[in-house]
């Protein structure tokens, strides 16, 4: 076996009102060879600000990969996936819905709108680390990602929350 | 008390609300007159054998004391709403009751991986200890949820095939059957009208109950199919450890264990799902068995409407 390529780090925003959540995501990913960047925010208006790099986040990079729980206050969850997905820029990153659960016609509505795929938040430990690690495998591993445009590079200067 | 018909409308039913007893009693006693006369026969009947009495005698609601009819509509419609509500209730109960519970499981989970043999001796025990009730509570809540759907999804049936729902259940149970090097046998199952979902619940829990009460032995588990008039009686037999006959009932109701959780683990719903899936298709279930002699659970289920074939 040939040493991987080196790996230049991707960014992950990840959209959760629940903190203990985002720690998980944290812990699933930190130590995985793609060392992602994983920033977050906890509602959709922060969210959508990360996303068009403004107010605070005016110096922040654009993610590579959003994990969006869609179950935030207000569904609004289900609103930052569709302002996503109607803007001409946003809707090349892929979003994955990373919920707790889903009736099926929220998973199906997801779709709709356009999330690239839904993940259910597994209630076991080892599930939800291995859950985690295969999205980023994945997303980063396995996909090809849209080219990012030059004055897009990872700076590391900034990060967010 | 008497609430319903004062008036006297020629040739109408009339319907006499008479008294409601306590609880555990028919809750109601009816009696009826007909063109002014006291109804030969039995003058008191439940609400059910009140329907199936007049239907008997081909009398239509149309003929009832209209306000008998509105007292009888109003009592249904009040029994469907409470019905309707307690599964709402427990449904958003267990299901809110998930994600807190999520975290609880998860954070143990975790503080367990990351300090074990790192705190003093009794930490390591007292993790454990919270971390295994909160994966006990999940599996508990899943039933919950589980048996709060049987009703409530209003997924209309379907024509299932029993082979492939057995066969789903059989690939669920994989790790069951190996373990126990249990040796399940499948006769060929019908066709039937239901919802795929509760079909796979049913046969999932009462498998899974032959393989985890078996013996000393390796189990055998058979299930069967017979024709039995307008329904199939389905049967899920093993060679288990079996049930005293005094038991045979209550094993059905919820949260029914006749073990300890530390010889059998459980929280005493599966069959309490059983009888709620088996029962909504208006069918029976029911055991056959003596301890040491295994067990056989019976269930019927309405056959597909015939078809051209």
């Amino acid at each position: 076996m040939s040493e991987p390529p080196e790996i230049q780090p991707r960014e992950i925003l990840v959209v959760d009102d629940n903190p203990a959540d985002v720690t998980l995501v944290r812990e699933s990913l930190a130590e995985t060879v793609y060392q992602s960047h994983v920033h977050s925010t906890s509602d959709a208006n922060h969210a959508l600000e990360y996303l068009h790099q403004r107010g605070k986040y005016r110096t922040t990079v654009r993610p590579d990969l959003v994990i969006l729980d869609l179950n935030l206050a207000e569904r609004n969850g289900h609103k930052v996936l569709s302002l996503m997905k109607s803007d001409a820029e946003l809707r090349q990153i892929p979003v994955v819905a990373f919920s707790s659960s889903g009736s099926a016609a929220d998973i199906a509505r997801s779709y709709e709108a356009g999330a690239n795929c839904c993940v259910t938040k597994p209630a076991d430990l080892k599930r939800f680390f291995s859950a985690v690690r295969a999205i980023e495998e994945f997303w980063f591993g396995y996909a090809v990602l849209p080219r990012r445009e030059s004055n897009d590079r990872p700076t590391y200067t900034h990060s967010a929350d | 008390m008497a609430t319903v018909a004062t008036a006297k409308p020629e040739n109408k039913l009339r319907l006499l609300l008479l008294e409601e007893k306590g609880a555990g009693q028919d809750p109601t006693v009816w009696e009826m007159e007909y063109d002014g006369q006291t109804l030969p026969g039995d003058p008191r009947h439940s609400p059910e054998k009140l329907h199936e009495w007049l239907a008997a005698k081909k009398i239509g609601p149309a003929e009832l004391h209209p306000r008998a009819r509105a007292e009888m509509a109003r009592k249904l419609e009040e029994l469907a709403r409470s019905n309707h509500d307690l599964e709402q209730f427990a449904y958003i109960a267990s299901h809110d009751l998930r994600e807190p519970l999520r975290m609880v499981a998860t954070y143990t989970q975790l503080l367990a991986e990351r300090y074990r043999g790192k705190l003093d001796k009794n930490s390591d025990q007292y993790i454990h200890y919270a971390s295994d009730g909160a994966l006990r509570m999940q599996a508990l809540i899943q039933d919950l949820l589980a048996m709060s759907r049987v009703n409530s999804e209003n997924v209309p049936d379907q024509s299932v095939d029993g082979n492939g729902v057995m066969a789903e259940v059989l690939r669920d149970l994989e790790t069951a059957i190996r373990e126990s090097n249990a040796v399940v046998q499948c006769g060929k199952l019908p066709v039937i009208r239901a919802n795929r979902a509760n079909l796979l619940q049913l046969f999932q829990n009462l498998i899974s109950n032959a393989i985890k009460f078996r013996g000393k032995e390796a189990p055998k588990v058979s299930i069967t199919a017979v024709p039995a008039g307008p329904l199939w009686q389905f049967s899920v037999s093993d060679d288990g450890i079996g049930i005293a006959r005094e038991s045979h009932e209550a094993i059905f109701a919820i949260f029914q264990r006749l073990h300890t959780r530390t010889e059998y683990p459980g929280n005493g719903l599966g069959l309490a799902i059983c009888r709620k899936v088996v029962e909504s298709y208006g069918g029976k279930i029911w055991v056959e068995s003596r301890p040491g002699s295994g067990s056989t659970f019976n269930f019927t289920l309405p056959a597909q409407e015939a078809q051209a074939s």
